[in-house]
């Protein structure tokens, strides 16, 4: 079994990626692992191209959009575990086409399948959960600790949706910040963050939706079990209604 | 009287409504608009009765001119009256939305002076939404029965998804328990829904340019426990309602005792585990191609409460199986308990590439112990128990209880 090593990075995966499927005549009997900073390691190390890996990401966004997402996803997981999975999953589409993916027999298909899967689910939970707070200077401020790195696909889905009005979303995990002021969105990552100064109505609007939370609950259908399987305690933190 | 209170009045009052769905529409947003909808609907938050918060569902007003027995607003019920000004629920809404707390508005009434009267309120608010402030999130809006049709054609352009509540199963328990309703003043409005939703449709294919009516469809709710109908015949009305009147969904709404009534019956609690299964039932229905004949009879009316309908049928079908995963067409696999729409779906494409065997079924999210009883991959089956359906009912009824004490209650309302 060949081994290779890449240097962690996103661009440093597509390019051994790209070096591999150009290179090996079988790309599915290679491994592919983070490098480790040990005196003795093994593999071949491919350095970061970032060239070569815009031109494969791009070619293989165009080709297949679909897979490409899935692909996005699971590097939005941050599992550095999956980089063989990876290889194998790109290189399986790029040769059979975008439907090799339902092959779910397939170990490293199924491993990039439900991971995508797991990580579009918190996206999607989070388009629900995240709950912006209006700042004295009438801007808005968004804060969560996501599981998944999945800053970048939710500020585009809030991008669209309210772009009426200037934003802020503050990943507290990972340190990392999107802005969009009516007319461009951008990222950043924080040095340290001070908790900025509220709207005077914000406090106004919060009693009220408490108030509607409560109020549109059925008491005799009570079922807090149910309601925690939904809503894990853990997005608790940041919900105005559980505060 | 501040908008908290009635806010908590009228938000209270709009409780019993079953549906939040906000799916089925799309709306994008564009320069100064604000928000947008999009179709896989979206939930924000979840109750403490373990139901999804979509929307803002409130009550328009819950000062009502009618007296139906089994509703807390009803006029002979001393309970504090409370109105929106358009101006205050615009507001809400809109603060509510810039927040990301709601995906939308619901919107209802009680009948205050008269249906027109009511409809036309109800339609300033969604038109102001709209056109002053260009609100572009999902808007549900009730219908009151008996308002004209210039004011429902209105309120279709204004929003994604109408409703009208056929409220019991029968022109006869109206009669009982909502003397002032008829079943002719409610199924009239829907069908006129059902037709120019479906003109709308075809219209729109011809040319884009033509304005949407209720994109997201209509749908219904009925009160299930306060009157004496069968699941049978419950069942019947909502496959009608499905192909006469292209509805999107019918709701079932456990009943919830909130006035002491001669009429109604005394129940301890509300029949949530009926709820359940006629919910499962009418999942089978709409996504399975099951009929309500195969589901029940006049025979045998009610759905069994300790197992879900799909099973219930397997079980009075031995000929039907063991179903071969690696042949089956999509239909069969259906049919099978524990494979629903997701791995049927999975299956099919899968198996062009190689044959599933049993724990491979388990990892794509087959749910083994039920399927295990009536399937075969291959050839070679999981149980050899096909001819024995009394004894597969006892490990279904086991599998069911052991896995998780609590499986049927968490599952009770995840169908909203």
């Amino acid at each position: 079994m060949n081994l290779y090593r890449y240097d962690g990075t996103i661009e440093g995966l597509f390019s051994a990626i790209d070096h591999i499927l150009r290179h090996e005549p079988d790309p599915q009997s290679v491994e592919l692992e983070v490098q480790e900073q040990m005196l003795f390691d093994e593999g071949q190390f491919i350095a970061t191209g970032t060239e070569r890996a815009e031109v494969l990401m791009r070619r293989f966004s165009a080709a297949y959009p679909e897979n490409a997402r899935q692909v996005m996803y699971c590097i939005f997981s941050e599992r550095i575990d999956m980089a063989t999975s990876l290889l194998h999953y790109i290189h399986q589409v790029s040769v059979h086409g975008s439907a090799v993916e339902g092959n779910l027999n397939d170990p490293d298909l199924h491993a990039v399948h439900f991971l995508a899967r797991k990580v579009s689910r918190e996206v999607h939970r989070f388009k629900g959960l995240l709950r912006f707070a209006m700042l004295e200077d009438g801007s808005y401020l968004a804060q969560f600790e996501p599981d998944f790195n999945i800053i970048q696909p939710l500020s585009v889905f809030f991008r669209g949706r309210l772009r009426a009005q200037e934003w802020f979303i503050y990943d507290v995990k990972r340190s990392l910040v999107s802005h969009w002021d009516g007319k461009s969105l951008d990222y950043g990552t924080l040095e340290s963050f001070r908790s900025p100064e509220l709207a005077s109505e914000e406090h106004e609007v919060r009693t009220l939706w408490k108030a509607f939370f409560s109020h549109i609950a059925i008491p005799e259908r009570k079922n807090p079990q149910l309601q925690r399987s939904f809503m894990p305690m853990k997005y608790w933190k940041y919900l105005v209604e559980k505060e | 009287m501040d908008t908290l209170e009635k806010l908590g009045i009228l938000s209270g009052s709009a409780r019993y409504d079953a549906s939040c769905a906000s799916s089925g529409s799309r709306r994008s947003g564009g320069e100064g608009v604000l928000g947008n909808a999009s179709s896989g609907g979206i939930c924000h938050s979840w109750s403490d009765d373990g139901r999804c918060i979509s929307l803002l569902k409130v009550l328009l007003s819950n000062d009502c001119r009618y007296d139906c027995a089994y509703c807390v607003n009803r006029s002979s019920n001393p309970v504090q009256r409370a109105s929106f000004t358009v101006e205050e629920l615009v507001e809400l809404t809109i603060r509510f939305y810039r927040r990301n707390y709601i995906e939308g508005l619901f919107l209802s009434s009680a009948v205050m002076r008269d249906p027109d009267y009511t409809m036309m309120r109800m339609a300033a608010v969604v038109r102001k939404l709209r056109e002053e402030e260009r609100f572009a999130g999902y808007i549900h809006l009730k219908v009151i029965p008996g308002c004209s049709r210039e004011l429902i054609d209105q309120a279709g352009l204004y929003a994604d998804r109408l409703s009208v509540n056929i409220e019991l199963p029968s022109g006869d328990s109206l009669k009982t328990l909502a003397p002032q309703k008829k079943k002719e003043t409610i199924l009239e409005p829907m069908a006129y829904l059902g037709e120019a939703i479906n003109a709308n449709r075809i219209e729109r294919r011809k040319t884009r340019k033509s304005p949407r009516f209720s994109p997201a469809g209509q749908s219904t709710q009925m009160i299930i426990g306060a009157s004496p109908e069968s699941d049978y015949r419950i069942l019947r009305l909502s496959q009608g309602l499905y192909q006469k009147m292209n509805l999107k969904r019918v709701y079932y709404s456990a009943y919830v005792p909130v006035n002491q009534d001669t009429r109604l019956p005394v129940l301890a609690n509300p029949p949530l585990q009926r709820e359940h299964r006629l919910y499962q039932a009418d999942w089978l229905l709409r996504n399975y191609g099951f009929t309500p004949d195969e589901i029940l009879s006049e025979e045998h009316p009610f759905l069994d409460q300790k197992l879900d309908p799909k099973a219930a049928w397997a079980l009075r079908h031995p000929e039907f199986f063991p179903v071969d995963v690696n042949r089956a067409d999509y239909g069969s696999l259906l049919r099978v308990p524990g494979i629903g729409v997701t791995s049927a779906r999975r299956i099919l494409a899968a198996r062009r590439y190689a044959v599933f065997t049993p724990e491979g079924l388990k990892k794509i999210g087959v749910v083994m112990k039920r399927a295990r009883y009536f399937i075969t991959c291959s050839g070679r089956p999981v149980e050899k128990l096909f001819d024995r359906p009394t004894l597969i009912r006892q490990k279904l009824l086991v599998a069911e209880t052991a896995s998780s004490p609590n499986s049927l209650k968490q599952r009770q309302m995840s169908f909203f």
